[in-house]
C-alpha cells in the first residue's frame, strides 16, 4: 500500500497549522549570518530555503549531553538521574539527506545494546522533511542511492509542487502528527517525480564508482592515503557538521561535591581519539585517521548494512578548512588500487 | 536495576592487593545484593570501572566465574582514572558496568589440552579463563601455564603462579626477559617465544590462550606457527581505546569489527584476517 | 537536577547567595600581608579563598579561567609592588599578562568587578583587608555570576559598521609562480612546493603540496587563495619532505616570521615565494583583513612574483570600527554577544587546526591531568576555551583570520584576536608578525608599563 497523502497550500501553511496546535516546532532560522536548527513560536520565523550549517542530528544526539550525575556523600556514591530530553518536538524543515541521517544514527543507537540517552531523546521527535528544490554545488545525495526527495527518516515528507505542497504520512507518529492538523491539510494525491527530476538534473554529476566498498578495503595499504591526508588538518569540522557521525567521549566534570558524566561529541580526526593509556596509537598520523573516515563511511558500514553511511548532503566538503573532499578521495583511493 | 545505559552498578572495594609496583588488584562486592546474586559473566569479558570524577577506564575481568560474590580487576597505573582507582582503600565505592564482549570460547576448549601464556598485565585475562579451567580441571587434557614479565618485579600473579606450580596436574612456568631475574629468582629466564619453543608443547588437539602487549603476541604467534599451531587454534584478546562498550563511541574499531562488541576474544585467524590497525 | 547546582558549591539563589571571590596570591608578599591582616585582627569579609603561589607570575590565566568556569564569582589577583619581587621580575611579567587578560574580560563583558588585581606587600594586612572589602562589595553589587552562559537576547550578530567590499581582479602571476615553482624544484632548491590548486567545489582553491616539476600546472593563483599555507610548516611537512618551498602573501609571510620568532622552523627549511596580492574573497566580499592591509608586498621572501599593483589606498577601519562598535555596548550586552556566538562552538578545534601560530604538539585543551578546560561543548567550557584560545594568541596572532574563515559556526574569533593586538600594540608598542628577532610581547616586559588597572 502506497503511503497516505494530503495537500496543503504550502510548506509555510502546514508549520503554521502544526504550531496552531501547540506542538514545540524546531525549525531552520537564520542566526549570524547562517541557517541553524533552533526553537521557533512563529512560522515566519522559519527560514525554509537553503541548507542549515550543522544537520539536524543535535536534536536527538546533542553536542553535550549528560548521562548521569553523582553526589559524592560520607561515606558513599548517590547516583542522580541523566537529562530530562526536552519536550515532545517537530523537527521541521528537515531535508531529506538530513532525515536520512537520523535514520542511520536511529539504526546505530538503537541497535542492541540500545542506546538509551539517544532513544529517550529520538522518541519524542517528529520529523517533518521538506524535499529539497534547490540543491547546492557540494550536494551528491545522489551519489549515495537517495534523492531530494527521499523519505527516508521523515515521519512526514512536504514536497513543494506547482499547485502547493504534496505531504506524504510515512509514519504512524507522522500520522498521529496529522491529525491534529485539522484543515490545513485536504486529502489528495500529486506525482512528485517531477520535481525529484528537476532538482537531480540542477545537481552537479557527482557519483561513487560501482564496488566501492570492495575496492577501498582492498587499498587499506595504498601509500596514496598518505598523500590524500597531507592537507588534511586534523581538526573535527567534517564530523561535527555530518548528519551521520555519531563518534562520541565520555567525560567527567566534577568537583569536591560531585559531578556528572557527560557524552560530547568526539571525531575520529583527532589524534587523542584512539589514543591508547600506554602512548600507542593504533591510527598514528593523519593518513590513517582520514583513512579511518572514508572506510568507515564508504566500506565498513555499507558492507554490513548494505548503504554507505553518507547521506550525500556535502557538508563535510563545503565546510572543511582545507578543500578535503571525502567523495574525492574514496574514488582516488580505489581507484589506484592495483 | 539499571535501566540506563551508561549507569554504572555502586561497588564496594572489598580486597586491594599489590600485584607489583604499578599493578593492583580490586576485588569488588556489588552495594545491591540482588545484583550480587543475578550479575553473571564468561571468562575474557570486560568491563567499565568508574573512579567518580575523574572517569571511566576499561579492563577485562580478571576474575573467573567460578569465582562467586564478586568480580576483580587487575590495571596498570597509566593516566588519570588508574591513578584516582589507586586511591580507593578498602570499603570505598566505585562504579562498575559491564560484562561486554565476546568470551572465551570456553565450550569449544573442552576436551583439548590448554597453553595459556600471559605477558606482563595480559596475565589478566588468561588468569579468568585459566582459573575457569581449573575449576573444571577434570574437563580438559594437559594444562600449561606460562606467566611471563619484563623482570621478576614485574610479575603479576606470583602466589597464585606458585600455587599453580605445586599442582600435580599443570604445568606451570614463569620466566622473566633475559636480565629480568634479581636474586633469588627461581623461574626461568629469557623471553616469552623461547621459552615457549623450550617447553614445546604439542599441537595436537591443543587451544593456545594468549595475551600481552603486541610485541609479545607478534612474536610468540611466529614461534607457535613454526611449531605447527594453526590461526584457528590460537586465541588471543585485543584491546583498543572505547568509551561506550556498546559499538556506538566509533573508536575501537580495527577495520569493520569492535572490539567491543565482536571482540575482544579473537583467534589469531580471525586477526590476520583484520587490517593491521591496531 | 541541573548541570549549575551539581558543580557550583550552592544555586545563586540570590536570597541567600554570598559571593565567593577566589584569590591568587604571591607568597611573599600578598599572602603574608593577608597574614598579617590576620594576626592583627583586622576584620573582613570572610567570602574570600586564597589560594598561595610562589609568585605572581605563576598565577596562570588558566587558574583564573578555571576558578569561573568552577563557579566563582570573583577573582582577584595580587602580587608584590613593582620592584618587590622576590624573584627580580616575576611580578612585572605577570603585570603585561594581567593587562592583556583584563582587557579581554573587559571586551568579552564580564563585569570588570569580578575581576581584580592589587599589589599587596607583606607590610600592608590594612590594605589587603581593604582590597578584598572593596572586592566583595562591587561582586554584591554585580550580584552572582550568571548560572549559564548562554540565553542571549536578540542581538545582531554581525555588525555592519563597514559594507562589504568587492574583490578586485586578481593580479596575473600563474605563469611566473608555475615557472618557478618549476625553477625550484628542478634545480633541487626545494623537495616540495606549497602553493594552490583547484578544490573540488566550483570557485574554491585548496592546498597543493607540488613534489615534481612535471606538476606545476596544477598550481593556480586567484582571489579563492585563501588559506595561511604557512600552518603547514609545523604539520610535518618539513619531515615529510625536507626543503619546503612555500607561496605566501603579505599576511601568510606574517605568520612564518612568528613562527621563526618562536623557533619553530629554520630559515634554511623553507624559501619563500611572495606573491603580490591585492585582496582575497570570504564569503563573496573582500575578507575583512583586507580592508586595512596596507602591503602587498610580502616581507622576508626569498624572490618575489612580480605584478603590476594598482595603487589601492587602505581607508576604513576594517576590524578597529567593528570592534568600537562592540566596545559601545554595555557590559552585559557585550556579555550576551558573545554568548550567543560561544553557544554555537561545537569544538570542532578548526580554529585551532588552521592557525599558523597554534602549533603546540598537544593543546592545553586536550590535556587530562590536570584538566584546564572543560570538554563540554556548553556554555561552561565553551567559554574557557574561547577564552585561552584568544589570550594564548595575544601578542602572537598576525591577524590572517583563518580561525574565522573556518569556524562553522561563523563566531568572530577574529574580534578577539583583533582585540588583543591593539591592546599589545597600544600598550607595549608590538605587533606581531613584524621583525622575527624581536622577543615575543608576553615574554619580556618594561619598568614603566602600565598598572593603572591594579589597585
Amino acid at each position: 500500500m502506497s503511503p497516505t497523502t494530503y495537500l496543503a497550500d504550502s510548506a509555510q501553511a502546514v508549520l503554521t497549522a502544526i504550531l496552531a496546535a501547540g506542538q514545540r516546532v524546531v525549525a531552520p532560522v537564520e542566526q549570524a549570518g547562517l541557517l541553524a536548527f533552533a526553537h521557533v513560536e512563529q512560522a515566519e520565523q522559519a527560514q525554509l530555503i537553503g541548507q542549515t550549517r550543522a544537520s539536524a542530528k543535535e536534536l536527538a544526539f546533542p553536542r553535550t549531553q549528560r548521562l548521569f550525575g553523582y553526589r559524592f556523600g560520607n561515606p558513599g556514591v548517590e547516583l542522580l538521574p541523566g537529562e530530562e530530553p526536552p519536550a515532545p518536538t517537530v523537527l521541521f524543515g528537515v531535508r531529506p539527506c538530513d532525515a536520512a541521517g537520523l535514520a542511520i544514527l536511529d539504526g546505530v543507537f538503537g541497535a542492541e545494546p540500545a542506546d538509551a540517552p539517544y532513544l529517550a531523546r529520538r522518541a519524542r521527535i517528529t520529523v517533518v522533511g521538506l524535499s529539497c528544490d534547490q540543491p547546492q554545488a557540494h550536494c551528491a545525495c545522489t551519489a549515495v542511492g537517495l534523492s531530494p526527495t527521499a523519505t527516508d527518516g521523515s515521519d512526514l515528507l512536504l514536497t513543494p509542487l506547482a499547485e502547493g505542497v504534496l505531504v506524504e504520512v510515512l509514519t504512524a507518529r507522522g500520522a498521529a502528527l496529522v491529525d491534529l492538523l485539522g484543515e490545513a491539510l485536504r486529502p489528495g494525491a500529486a506525482d512528485k517525480a517531477e520535481v525529484t527530476a528537476r532538482a537531480e538534473a540542477a545537481m552537479a554529476p557527482r557519483a561513487l564508482p560501482a564496488g566501492l566498498a570492495d575496492g577501498l578495503a582492498a587499498a587499506f595499504g595504498e601509500a596514496a592515503w598518505a598523500d590524500a591526508a597531507a592537507r588534511c588538518l586534523g581538526c573535527g569540522t567534517c564530523a561535527f557538521v555530518c548528519p551521520t557521525c555519531h563518534c562520541f567521549d565520555v567525560v567527567d566534570e566534577s568537583n569536591l561535591r560531585g559531578g556528572q558524566r557527560l557524552r560530547v561529541w568526539d571525531a575520529c580526526q583527532f589524534g587523542l581519539f584512539t589514543l591508547h593509556a600506554s602512548g600507542h596509537n593504533p591510527r598514528a598520523d593523519q593518513a590513517a585517521r582520514y583513512r579511518q573516515r572514508a572506510l568507515h563511511k564508504f566500506s565498513y558500514y555499507p558492507r554490513a548494512h548494505g548503504r554507505p553511511m553518507c547521506v550525500g548532503c556535502g557538508r563535510c566538503v563545503n565546510a572543511c578548512p582545507a578543500g578535503m573532499d571525502i567523495f574525492e578521495v574514496a574514488a582516488t583511493a580505489a581507484a589506484g588500487q592495483g | 536495576m539499571r535501566t540506563e545505559t551508561y549507569e554504572p552498578h555502586l561497588m564496594t572495594v572489598a580486597q586491594v592487593r599489590d600485584e607489583t609496583a604499578d599493578v593492583r588488584t580490586l576485588r569488588l562486592t556489588f552495594t545491591d545484593p540482588a545484583l550480587a546474586d543475578s550479575f553473571a559473566y564468561r571468562a575474557g569479558q570486560f568491563a567499565f570501572y568508574s573512579a567518580f570524577g575523574e572517569g571511566e577506564s576499561v579492563f577485562c575481568i580478571a576474575s573467573s566465574p567460578t569465582e562467586t560474590g564478586y568480580v576483580e580487576c587487575s590495571f596498570k597505573l597509566t593516566g588519570k582514572v588508574t591513578s584516582a582507582l589507586r586511591r580507593l582503600s578498602e570499603g570505598d565505592v566505585m562504579g562498575f558496568r559491564g560484562p561486554y564482549g565476546n568470551s572465551f570460547p570456553i565450550d569449544e576448549m573442552v576436551g583439548h589440552n590448554l597453553v595459556f601464556i600471559g605477558g606482563g598485565i595480559g596475565m589478566a585475562p588468561v588468569r579468568s579463563i585459566l582459573v575457569n579451567c581449573l575449576d573444571r580441571r577434570s574437563e580438559f587434557g594437559d594444562i600449561t601455564i606460562l606467566n611471563g614479565a619484563r623482570s621478576a618485579a614485574d610479575l603479576v600473579y606470583r602466589d597464585q603462579t606458585d600455587a599453580w606450580t605445586a599442582r600435580s596436574d599443570v604445568r606451570c612456568v614463569k620466566t622473566v626477559d633475559p636480565g629480568g631475574d634479581s636474586e633469588g629468582w627461581d623461574g626461568e629466564v629469557g623471553l616469552i617465544p623461547h621459552v615457549l619453543e623450550r617447553l614445546a608443547p604439542t599441537p595436537h588437539n591443543t587451544k593456545v590462550v594468549l595475551c600481552g602487549p603486541p610485541i609479545m603476541i607478534k612474536f610468540s604467534l611466529i614461534s607457535l606457527e613454526k611449531m605447527g599451531f594453526s590461526g584457528e587454534q590460537v586465541i588471543t584478546t585485543l584491546e583498543n581505546r572505547m568509551k561506550c562498550g556498546v559499538g556506538k563511541c566509533g573508536r575501537c574499531n580495527i577495520g569493520g569489527a569492535y572490539v567491543c562488541c565482536d571482540g575482544p576474544v579473537f583467534t589469531a585467524a580471525q586477526i590476520a584476517a583484520l587490517p593491521q590497525e591496531f | 537536577m541541573s548541570t549549575e547546582t551539581l558543580l557550583t558549591p550552592s544555586a545563586p539563589d540570590t536570597a541567600t547567595w554570598k559571593p565567593r571571590l577566589v584569590a591568587f596570591v604571591c607568597n611573599w608578599c600578598t599572602y603574608t600581608g593577608a597574614d598579617l591582616a590576620g594576626t592583627s585582627r583586622t576584620e573582613y569579609p570572610a567570602n574570600v579563598r586564597i589560594v598561595r603561589l610562589p609568585c605572581s607570575g605563576r598565577i596562570d590565566p588558566h587558574f583564573i579561567i578555571r576558578a569561573f568556569e568552577q563557579g566563582a564569582d570573583g577573582v582577584l589577583v595580587s602580587g608584590c609592588h613593582p620592584g618587590d619581587c622576590h624573584y627580580t621580575a616575576g611580578n612585572y611579567h605577570a603585570r603585561r599578562k594581567f593587562m592583556v587578560l583584563h582587557a579581554l574580560a573587559e571586551f568579552l563583558g564580564i563585569e570588570p568587578e569580578r575581576l581584580q588585581f592589587s599589589w599587596v606587600s607583606a607590610a600592608e594586612g590594612r590594605k589587603w583587608a581593604d582590597v578584598v572589602s572593596d572586592v566583595v562589595a562591587g561582586l554584591l553589587r554585580v550580584g552572582p555570576v550568571q548560572p549559564t552562559w548562554g540565553g542571549a537576547g536578540e542581538l545582531p550578530v554581525r555588525s555592519l559598521s563597514e559594507p562589504p567590499r568587492p574583490v578586485p581582479e586578481p593580479l596575473d602571476v600563474v605563469g611566473e609562480l608555475r615557472a618557478t615553482a618549476q625553477r625550484w624544484l628542478s634545480d633541487c632548491r626545494v623537495d616540495v612546493f606549497v602553493g594552490y590548486g583547484q578544490g573540488s567545489l566550483p570557485g574554491r582553491l585548496r592546498p597543493a603540496f607540488i613534489t615534481s616539476p612535471d606538476e606545476v600546472d596544477q598550481l593556480v593563483w586567484n582571489e579563492h587563495a585563501v588559506n595561511n599555507l604557512a600552518t603547514y610548516l609545523t604539520r610535518g611537512l618539513v619531515k615529510r619532505h625536507g626543503r619546503v618551498g612555500l607561496l605566501v602573501k603579505s599576511c601568510d609571510a606574517r605568520a612564518v616570521v612568528g613562527l621563526l620568532q618562536e623557533r619553530q622552523i629554520e630559515r634554511e627549511q623553507v624559501t619563500l615565494l611572495g606573491v603580490p596580492c591585492i585582496g582575497v574573497e570570504v564569503d563573496g566580499a573582500l575578507a575583512p583583513k583586507c580592508h586595512t592591509c596596507d602591503s602587498a608586498w610580502p616581507a622576508l621572501v626569498d624572490e618575489v612574483l612580480s605584478a603590476e599593483v594598482p595603487l589601492t589606498p587602505v581607508d576604513g577601519e576594517g576590524l578597529a570600527a567593528e570592534i568600537a562598535w562592540v566596545e559601545k555596548m554595555s557590559p552585559a550586552q557585550r556579555r550576551a554577544w558573545w554568548q550567543a556566538q560561544f553557544d554555537r562552538c561545537l569544538r570542532c578545534y578548526a580554529c585551532r587546526a588552521v592557525c599558523p601560530l597554534c602549533y603546540c604538539s598537544q593543546c592545553i585543551a586536550d590535556q587530562s591531568r590536570p584538566q584546564w578546560v572543560s570538554k563540554s561543548s556548553d556554555g561552561r567550557g565553551n567559554l574557557a576555551w574561547n577564552l585561552v584560545r584568544a589570550f594564548h594568541l595575544a601578542g602572537r596572532c598576525v591577524g590572517c583570520g583563518e580561525c574565522t574563515r573556518v569556524c562553522p559556526s561563523n563566531i568572530r574569533l577574529d574580534l578577539l584576536n583583533a582585540k588583543l593586538a591593539q591592546v599589545v600594540r597600544d600598550e607595549f608598542g608590538y605587533v606581531a608578525g613584524g621583525d622575527p628577532d624581536l622577543p615575543p610581547p608576553l615574554t619580556t616586559y618594561l619598568l614603566e608599563d602600565h598598572e593603572e588597572f591594579i589597585r
